[in-house]
């Protein structure tokens, strides 16, 4: 008997595939409504906008494969953001040092959050809420509050507005970290153990497999990217700022979860995220251009996710039903 | 003793921060503030005892901030209507299980993952709620403010029923079967099962339970003042989750006592007002916040690796 | 296979699409002489906030006279960057003129250098961005304008000497940092018997501004006035003052709308609410930049006509409203926002 998971039939009924359709549907809705939904200008501005969080939604796939989350990504963002600025402005390093050092810091970040998780075994919703609030904590009192960074050099400013070579500039890092993560995911046996350990921590362990490295090296992953985002968003911007990259850890996870990996570990996919940031975003620029309030397409992700969380039971319902027929000629015994 | 371990280390940390501010601060003990102080968090205690319900029994609810927002502002809209006061406090109350109870569905019902769904809940009931009342104050008649009481005799009705409130939720979660098979199902939801036990009817009923508290709290919030601001209930999900967390209840499930919560509560609540007594500037809240919540779950993980390691 | 497949699916798609639809480096329409409808875009800082709603009533009502379509959208959420995102999706939807109320004054200049580059007009209104990003600022009074009357207003009703203290909305919020310093300069020159004791913020939110000015009182007992600087903690710090029994001994004032503080105004426990006629500046503001999209207005001009209230100065780039307006216990019943 060919196994469900091969196959078109099967293919068709993907938590990706329907995904992939949502998105091809919703391109060509908002195609017909809004006048300048498709021109190359607005489908720049769609992948401009998502950088930063597509970085955070594909660093956390990992993360969430294994079973694991990362609520502190998002203020990890507004400190790395406000420590690049100051690195670069009060200690006057040249931009391509205060970049390194930001990096370096994120990592340490990431190495807080996986000490606490995989050393102290800490239940990681609990350690990244604390992270959460700590780090955004420190963003602001770095600054005080008040101080923010500005006046880079064009040359940075270049990243995140300006196009390279007829796309954006941050185009091009986005590319590179989503294929080096979709192929450690996909195509490494270190990236393969990710969806065995979310599936089955202990049985993976049994297997010989360093859980808690693998666990770690993803959290630590995970700053390294919220800083790269960081310095993105401040290029973006112009403008560095402590409440920077305020609301991005919710929005990742609901493009992580859109894109059919299940918070629980175990099952997804790199692409699968993806198409979920692809997803939301053209959500929100698509009712943008037509004319819709900003409330009204929050409200509609929401509604969304709901939605591709319950349509991901159809083929569980189908399969159970599928399986009660088959044993109903066989009546247990009864007790 | 070793049994509340955590409790009395929460309560050790409080009465170590209210020594310092009588200490250093010693202003902080006028009876009056206290007084606001406490009254101001009775909701907040309210909403914390549902939220260590949902939390021992293995969910989570990140919606509640939104959902006492909702509540708020309808059974303000209510109240200014002519609708009288106790049935006000249905209505909040009703409205508040609704929305749980669509969470409870959703997350029982569908088996979706609690985080998830009440992500998704938490964006829509805001957003709707921002779009329709796009910030404007809701007005209340005259005679809702304390209940129609005077000052001191309002404020002390808020406190005594959010201390009643949590002192029968831990009596009921200790003795009722009701309340012990919510420790069950959060421990091992299968185990549950086949001791008979519904899990998930468990689990819908403490989301429903978990809302119709809000709709309380937003009530009791609202009779605070002649207005209501539409964005009250801001912040509240971490407040709430963090003063659990801090007082002892484990997210894995099946562990933690209401009295552990309410030290949490206190705990936390003072940092603002201890900050602006020991003039600390504003800018340091939630790097603290964060510092004990941290804090407070290393410290389990010490505490639960020694044990491990002597139990070999 | 599967996944190549999707990649040149998506990649088709998006071509395809494209192909009929013109770039937004054309010029967008400038309204004059081919009859179609100026679009004009309003940004308030955020969405959700009562002040701006106001704002865009006034808005409204000079749109509808102008006959221009006005496209009202903001952020719903605290990231800096959506400003930014929301100007760059209005260049291309190609409005013809743009007015936003900057909550990063750095950030949001970098998308409205772009907006102009592509030949929309910008103007700010309530919170400007820097200079050379927009053409003009309609500002309801200038900041040193609004710090001064507060602090002056402070002075008045403390008898030039005592301690005070500032809630504001957020630390981060640019023009609220811009009135403070405004606010500490006029009290080092001309109230120097008046002491600012703290600053503490309330996240824009009524019930955490009553919290903090109960916590203000009770550790300042020579606590004399509590200026609150965000329109939330008007009436959040006067419920505070009068449920701590210090009406009268801790005076309240600040810029809020005159509806959220009328009873506080009329008990007497809030002495004066300082704002402007919202109302007024959201009309002024379409107004200035509708004459802009129409090239009426021009760099240098020294006055605008607005429609039904009146003629306004305009002083290097900023248009002035006027000056900031006191509501009290005489006035604030006239006014319904």
């Amino acid at each position: 008997m060919k196994t469900a998971k091969h196959g078109f039939k099967a293919s068709l009924l993907r938590h990706e595939t329907i995904l992939l359709f949502v998105v091809v549907l919703e391109w060509l809705y908002f195609n017909s409504v809004g006048p300048r939904f498709g021109s190359v200008d607005n489908t720049f501005n769609i992948l401009r906008h998502s950088v930063e969080i597509g970085l955070l939604a594909l660093v956390m796939t990992p993360i969430i494969l294994m079973g694991g989350i990362d609520l502190s990504v998002g203020s990890l963002l507004g400190l790395c953001a406000i420590l690049f600025g100051k690195f670069w402005r009060d200690m006057d390093m040249p931009i391509p040092l205060a970049a390194a050092c930001t990096l370096g810091v994120g990592a340490l970040a990431g190495g807080l959050n996986a000490s606490l998780v995989t050393w102290l075994r800490l239940p990681p919703l609990i350690v990244t809420l604390g992270t959460f609030s700590l780090f955004r904590g420190l963003a602001e009192a770095i600054t005080r509050g008040v101080d923010t960074f500005t006046n880079f050099p064009a040359s940075f400013l270049f990243l995140g507005q300006e196009r390279w070579l007829g796309i954006p500039a941050q185009a091009p890092i986005f590319i590179v970290v989503a294929v080096g993560i979709w192929l450690l995911v996909h195509r490494t046996t270190f990236g393969r153990s990710f969806r065995a350990i979310g599936f089955a921590p202990e049985g993976a362990r049994y297997a010989g497999m360093p859980v808690e490295r693998r666990l770690a090296m993803a959290y630590v992953l995970a700053g390294i990217v919220a800083a790269v985002a960081a310095i993105i968003y401040t290029s973006r911007l112009g403008q560095a700022k402590a409440d920077a990259g305020m609301g991005y850890e919710l929005f990742a996870i609901t493009a992580v979860v859109l894109g059919g990996t299940s918070i629980f570990g175990g099952i997804g996919s790199v692409h699968g995220t993806l198409l979920g940031v692809a997803a939301v975003a053209i959500l929100k620029n698509g009712l943008f251009q037509a004319r819709q309030p900003e409330e009204f397409a929050d409200m509609l992700t929401g509604v969304l996710l709901i939605l591709a969380l319950a349509s991901s039971l159809i083929p569980k319902m189908l399969a159970s039903l599928k399986a009660r027929r088959q044993t109903s000629f066989t009546k247990p015994i009864s007790t | 003793m070793k049994k509340y371990f955590r409790e009395l280390s929460v309560a050790g940390a409080l009465i170590v921060v209210l020594l310092a501010l009588a200490v250093f601060a010693p202003a902080f003990f006028q009876p009056q503030p206290l007084l606001s102080l406490l009254t101001r968090e009775a909701p907040t205690l309210v909403v914390a005892c549902g939220m260590a319900l949902v939390i021992i029994c293995r969910q989570i609810d990140i919606s509640v901030g939104s959902q006492f927002a909702v509540c708020s502002v309808t059974a303000g809209l209510l109240a200014a209507k002519g609708l009288p006061l106790p049935l006000t406090f249905l209505a909040s109350v009703a409205i508040g299980a609704g929305m749980g109870m669509l969470n409870g569905l959703l997350v029982a019902g569908l088996r979706l993952p609690s985080i998830v769904v009440t992500l998704a809940t938490m964006v829509t009931w805001r957003e709707a709620l921002r779009w329709l009342r796009q910030g404007q104050f809701v007005n209340l008649p005259d005679g809702t403010q304390w209940l129609g009481l005077s000052q001191p005799a309002g404020q002390w009705t808020l406190i005594v029923t959010a201390i009643i409130l949590l002192v029968a939720l831990a009596l009921a979660t200790k003795h009722l079967t009701a309340g012990r098979f919510i420790y069950a199902v959060g421990t091992d939801a299968e185990a549950a099962r086949l001791a008979g036990i519904r899990p998930q009817l468990t689990t819908f009923c403490v989301f429903a339970f978990l809302g119709a508290l809000v709709g309380l709290a937003a009530m009791m919030n609202v009779v605070q003042s002649p207005q209501v601001d539409p964005k009250s209930g801001s912040g509240l999900e971490l407040k709430v989750i963090a003063a659990a967390v801090v007082g002892g209840v484990a997210i894995a499930g099946g562990r933690g006592n209401l009295l552990g919560v309410f030290a949490g509560l206190l705990l936390l609540a003072c940092i603002s007002p201890a900050l602006t007594h020991l003039r600390v500037e504003a800018y340091w809240e939630k790097a603290i916040q964060g510092a004990i919540i941290l804090l407070a779950v290393v410290a389990d993980g010490v505490r639960s690796r020694k044990q491990s390691h002597s139990h070999g | 296979m599967k996944h190549t497949l999707s990649l040149l699916l998506v990649a088709g798609l998006v071509t395809v699409s494209g192909c009929g639809k013109s770039d937004s480096t054309g010029n967008p329409a400038s309204g004059s002489g081919n009859g179609k409808k100026i679009t004009i875009g309003l940004m308030p800082k955020s969405k959700g906030n009562a002040y701006f709603i106001s704002c865009k009533k006034g808005a409204d009502k000079a749109a509808q006279e102008l006959g221009v379509d006005l496209v009202f959208n903001g952020p719903t959420d605290p990231d800096p960057a959506k400003q930014n995102e929301i100007v760059e999706n209005w260049i291309t939807l190609g409005v013809d003129a743009i007015a936003v109320a900057c909550e990063n004054r750095e950030g949001i200049s970098t998308a409205l250098r772009k907006a102009k580059s592509k030949g929309i007009k910008v103007i700010t209104y309530d919170a400007d961005a820097q200079p050379d990003a927009r053409e003009f600022f309609v500002n309801q009074a200038t900041p040193e304008g609004i710090g001064f009357t507060l602090m002056d207003e402070a002075a008045r009703l403390c008898g030039n000497e005592g301690e005070f203290a500032i809630i504001t909305a957020s630390l981060t919020a640019a023009n609220m940092i811009e009135w403070q310093k405004h606010i500490e300069a006029r009290r080092s020159s001309k109230y120097p018997n008046m002491k600012m004791i703290a600053l503490r913020p309330c996240d824009d939110l009524k019930d955490k501004a009553q919290s903090e000015a109960t916590a203000l009182m009770s550790a300042n007992p020579n606590l004399k006035c509590i200026m609150a600087i965000c329109s939330p903690a008007v009436p959040g710090a006067a419920e505070a003052v009068k449920q701590a029994g210090k009406t009268g001994k801790v005076k309240v004032l600040g810029l809020g709308l005159p509806n959220e503080n009328k009873r506080y105004v009329h008990e007497g426990v809030t002495d004066s609410v300082i704002l402007w006629n919202t109302e007024d500046l959201g009309y002024l503001t379409i107004y200035s930049a509708n004459a802009l999209a129409k090239g009426t207005l021009k760099a240098g001009d020294k006055s605008i006509k607005a429609g039904a209230i009146g003629e306004f100065q305009i002083e290097g780039d900023s248009i002035l409203l006027g000056k900031p307006f006191i509501f009290n216990k005489d006035n604030i019943d006239k006014f319904d926002f």
